[in-house]
């Protein structure tokens, strides 16, 4: 699924629309950011409340195209920044963690 | 055999805002190369956890990478307080970061497991009030496949 129509499907506030054509293929959830960096999946989206300009830089090394943002949570401008520069789309939502990847299950991302 | 092609940064202490940039332009010079990708989200790893140690328990230090045709060498040097005991920092889930660095999502006790698990080879010098230097590599005669 490519990172514009899982943007859209899940009506998510966009911060940073990064590449609308990348393909986002697994999911990953989690706010331990070694525990991410060690095991997150090639092409996942991640959800995760940490809002730091380190989420940006974990997302650069493992090349993770989405990075959603649950519960509220706003991006600080660092993040936002960092994701602009890296291509990386940004999104936040209301919707809980447990919520967010429910729906991308539902969309055939299956972890 | 050619001497290595060499990068180097100095990581300070507590520049959270900066980290994972060190890892990033590594990240690029290996591309550059053209190292193979597999190599490259390894070595991508392993610069990290070892950029993020010297900034959260170093005191910041030195982050070196050797490329070499047989292999990569990464080597973080600091003259932070040392490690006391270094197979169980090597544990995961052992972690001594302060809370404040926790709230952030650090502190897991996953950063020198992530760095083992991705190195063909490891090797952590530590002596207490004197400082630390972790060297891991990846070997590049193979394919560079998962370690």
């Amino acid at each position: 699924m490519k990172v514009a129509a899982l943007l859209q499907s899940l009506a998510l506030d966009v911060h940073c629309s990064g590449n609308a054509e990348a393909e986002v293929c697994h999911g990953t959830v989690g706010d331990l950011l070694s525990f991410v960096m060690g095991r997150c999946p090639e092409q996942a989206a991640w959800v995760t409340i940490q809002n730091h300009v380190n989420v940006a830089a974990v997302a650069v090394l493992r090349e993770i195209p989405l990075i959603i943002l649950s519960d509220g949570r706003q991006p600080v401008p660092e993040l936002t920044r960092r994701c602009g520069d890296e291509k990386i789309a940004l999104a936040s939502s209301p919707m809980s963690a447990y919520e967010i990847c429910g729906r991308l299950y539902a969309l055939g991302l299956k972890g | 055999m050619g001497a290595p092609y060499v990068v180097e940064f100095e990581i300070a202490k507590d520049d959270f805002l900066a980290a994972g940039e060190g890892s990033g332009s590594v990240k690029d010079t290996l591309k550059m190369l053209g190292i193979p990708s597999a190599v490259i989200r390894r070595a991508a790893i392993i610069t990290y956890e070892a950029e993020m140690n010297l900034v959260i328990h170093g005191g910041g230090g030195v982050l070196k990478i050797l490329i070499s045709p047989e292999k990569v060498e990464i080597v973080a040097r600091d003259d932070g307080p040392g490690i006391p005991d270094v197979e169980l920092a090597m544990r995961e889930g052992f972690s001594t970061a302060p809370d404040r660095i926790r709230e952030m999502g650090f502190g897991a006790g996953m950063g020198l497991p992530n760095i083992k698990r991705n190195a063909d080879s490891l090797e952590i010098e530590s002596a207490v009030g004197v400082g630390t230097t972790l060297t891991a590599s990846i070997d590049l005669s193979g394919e560079g496949g998962p370690a």
